[in-house]
Formats: C-alpha cells, sequence, structure tokens
C-alpha cells in the first residue's frame, strides 16, 4: 500500500525508513503522472520490502523544493534515507523495475 | 498476415482511424509508447474548437477518444515501436516494437505526431526539468505565486500562458514577433489578463541560473536585458516523430511525412495521419479527420492489393 506524505512524516516514513522507498512526487493536473500511478501500484504490489511513498506538490511545496524537484512525474530512490537515483519525467515499468533491482543487488 | 492495419500512435488521428477501421471490420491494432496514452491533445488545459465538447480539458478529451476506439473491440498494444521493415514479397510490412513481438501487416497508418521543439539555446538543455518546462499542465504547480515566462507565439504558447496566469503572480509571453499565431480569441483573453504580459519583437538568447532557472537574457528590440524569473515553459512549435519512416516514404525538408487528404504516402501500403502530415492545419479537429481518411485509404488498399 502507498503511504501518503507530507512535510510532517517524510522524516518519518523516507529518511528513516531503513529500506527502499521510492518517492512519487506528483501533481492532480498531471497527466503523465495520472498514468504512471497504476505502474506504480503494479511495482508496489510485487516488490514487497519496496515502500511507494505519494508526494503531492500541489500541497506540498516546499517539500519539492528542498529535493529540487521543480518537474512531475519526479521518482526518487531512497535507500536507508539516502537518495541513489531519480527519474523525471515518465517512465516505463521496466525502466523503475531496473533501478529497484539494481539497487537491490547494491550496484 | 495477422493484421490488416497497424496504426502506430494512439493520438486524436490514430483513434479516429482505429475506430473506422474497426467498423469497417479490418483487423486492427494500435501500438501507443505511453501507458494508456492518447497523445499530445492530453497536454492541453482547456479545447475550446474540438466540435461538440466545449471548455473540455484535453485529457480528458483524449480519454473519450480512447473509450471509443475501445468501445469499438480495438486491440492496444503499449510498446514503442523501432522497425518498419517492407515485407516486398507480399506488399506488406513488419513492424518492430522494442520489447513484444513482430507484427506482421498489410498496411500502417502512421500517427505518430509530434514532439515540442526545442530552441536550441544555452542554458536549454542544462535548466531541463529545473525550471525548464514543455508542460505547463504538469509543471505550473511549481510556480504558485512566483513569475513564469512563456516562450512562443502559437496556441500553445497562448493556452499555457492562460493557464499558468491562475497559479503564477506574473506570466510574460515572449514572443519573436509583434503578430501572433495564435488564433485571435487566445491572444485576446491574454491581453484581457491582468497578470500577463506579452513581450513582442523580443527572442531569448540564453537561460540563466545556478541551480536552477533564475533568468532569460533577451535581446529585445536590438537591446540585450535580462529577464528575472522563475520558470520557463517553452511553446515554439513541433518537430514530427518521423525518424521511423525516413527512407522509406517520402518526407518534406521540414521532416513531415508527404501526403494528401487521402493519407496516401510514397510508400504503398503506408498512410499518414494527423501531426505528421504535410498541411496547413495541425488541429485535433483535422487530425480526426485524417484518421478517418487514413482508415478508407487503407481498406481500398487491401481490397485492391491482397
Amino acid at each position: 500500500m502507498a503511504v501518503k506524505v507530507t512535510a510532517d512524516n517524510f522524516d518519518t516514513e523516507i529518511l528513516s525508513f531503513g529500506g527502499l522507498v521510492i518517492a512519487d512526487f506528483y501533481s492532480d493536473s498531471c497527466v503523465p503522472c495520472k498514468r504512471m500511478s497504476p505502474l506504480l501500484a503494479e511495482i508496489d504490489e510485487q516488490y514487497e520490502s519496496v515502500k511507494l511513498a505519494k508526494i503531492n506538490v500541489n500541497f506540498n511545496e516546499e517539500l519539492a523544493e528542498e529535493h529540487d524537484v521543480m518537474s512531475v512525474p519526479t521518482l526518487i530512490f531512497f535507500n536507508s534515507g539516502k537518495e541513489l537515483s531519480r527519474i523525471t519525467g515518465a517512465a516505463k515499468k521496466s525502466e523503475i523495475i531496473a533501478i529497484i533491482e539494481n539497487i537491490q543487488k547494491g550496484e | 498476415m495477422k493484421y490488416d492495419v497497424v496504426i502506430i500512435g494512439g493520438g486524436a488521428a490514430g483513434l479516429s482511424s482505429a475506430v473506422y477501421s474497426q467498423r469497417a471490420m479490418l483487423k486492427t491494432v494500435v501500438v501507443e509508447q505511453e501507458y494508456m496514452g492518447t497523445g499530445q491533445i492530453a497536454e492541453s488545459p482547456r479545447v475550446d474548437n474540438y466540435l461538440g465538447f466545449f471548455g473540455l480539458d484535453g485529457a480528458e478529451l483524449g480519454d473519450k477518444f480512447r473509450s471509443h476506439a475501445e468501445a469499438l473491440g480495438t486491440e492496444f498494444l503499449n510498446d514503442e515501436v523501432t522497425e518498419i521493415i517492407s515485407l516486398e514479397s507480399s506488399n506488406g510490412y513488419k513492424i518492430k516494437p522494442s520489447e513484444g513481438d513482430v507484427l506482421e501487416t498489410k498496411t500502417v497508418i502512421f500517427s505518430a505526431g509530434c514532439k515540442r521543439k526545442n530552441l536550441g539555446i544555452k542554458g536549454e538543455k542544462e535548466f531541463s526539468a529545473r525550471g525548464i518546462s514543455f508542460c505547463a499542465v504538469c509543471d505550473g504547480a511549481f510556480y504558485k505565486n512566483k513569475t513564469a515566462a512563456v516562450i512562443g507565439a502559437g496556441d500553445t504558447a497562448f493556452s499555457d500562458a492562460l493557464y499558468l496566469a491562475n497559479i503564477a503572480s506574473k506570466v510574460y509571453i515572449i514572443a519573436r514577433r509583434d503578430k501572433f499565431r495564435a488564433g485571435n480569441s487566445l491572444v485576446d483573453a491574454a491581453k484581457k489578463r491582468g497578470n500577463i504580459e506579452i513581450l513582442t519583437n523580443t527572442v531569448p538568447i540564453e537561460f540563466t541560473g545556478e541551480k536552477s532557472v533564475d533568468g532569460i537574457i533577451l535581446n529585445a528590440n536590438g537591446n540585450e536585458k535580462k529577464l528575472a524569473v522563475n520558470g520557463i515553459f517553452i511553446a515554439v512549435g513541433s518537430v514530427p516523430n518521423t525518424a521511423l519512416l525516413s527512407g522509406i516514404a517520402k518526407l518534406d525538408e521540414s521532416g513531415y511525412v508527404v501526403a494528401d487528404e487521402d493519407g496516401v504516402t510514397s510508400a504503398a501500403g503506408i498512410f499518414a495521419a494527423g501531426d505528421v502530415r504535410t498541411k496547413r492545419l495541425r488541429q485535433v479537429i483535422t487530425a480526426a479527420a485524417d484518421g478517418a481518411n487514413c482508415a478508407v485509404s487503407a481498406e481500398k488498399y487491401i481490397r485492391e492489393n491482397f
């Protein structure tokens, strides 16, 4: 299940989490974001140990600014609180999976 | 041979072809690279010139097109075509997707659309997704109570500026000349908006900034000056996605597929629909019309050649 993240729980849900988190920065009006949503939900189901965190930039501008997100969709891959990779713009499911598997292999 | 028609691109042109092909009982598949994609219309904040759907947002209109094609039983493939190979022995084509199996078809309706053109100036690449965007409805939210600039003078530029004016405190439209390609109603609406300022005879030379964009160096009527902005939206026209047809069908000097209203190209059995075709008006309504014409042309070609 995806977790809704705001400035209030960003630290606990993402930075202090001891595993891999995909932080999905999206906006309400962004069509590519809407289209990626079911793909991310599938990945969330497929990879039980990976946490999917959804951050709506319409209500979390400061959080977006803090993490240099100025375009959506942006996916940031955090592992034990550290940013290891990011994708800006619509991504294919296979691209996202390749990043997850590389991180899990420790590459 | 498996398919009568492979439609490359699932925007308005491709989906309209699908509707007409399905109704002509042709075995059809639409190959669209974006998941549930409906082409460029999805990026339009508001569509006021498609008959029967006044004021609908572009994404919703695109979804209606797709639902219509789906309701008629159209098969969709979410994949990217990497090659079109002519089968000289049988008048048909092989279509190679990047992930799935090769498709064999009697005809191809090519409706891959256009993508937005880059300006090609200093700072554009460096600040891409760091203050420079090609999609106002996607990234407009980052400029709440900030200053944004839209570069261009066509329908997209003016409609992006009107959308951004609801979010940003100030929006500049930067136009190369003092005449605009955009429709009069959009220009009029922009002129009436208190927070939109149109800079004419002004050419951007460079985007500046450190971590993200902070301004544009402009040549305004021959004088260089810097305009401070937080975000920049580029809408200076588009380029057709026709690389796949290079060497197969005749393209004009700008890369558009040479074809008349019937969609017939220089390659037998390949038909061009929508923004990829040489024509005067590239709009969602003319794309839909092209799609219908191409399906009829494809059906006639199959009847005569197979």
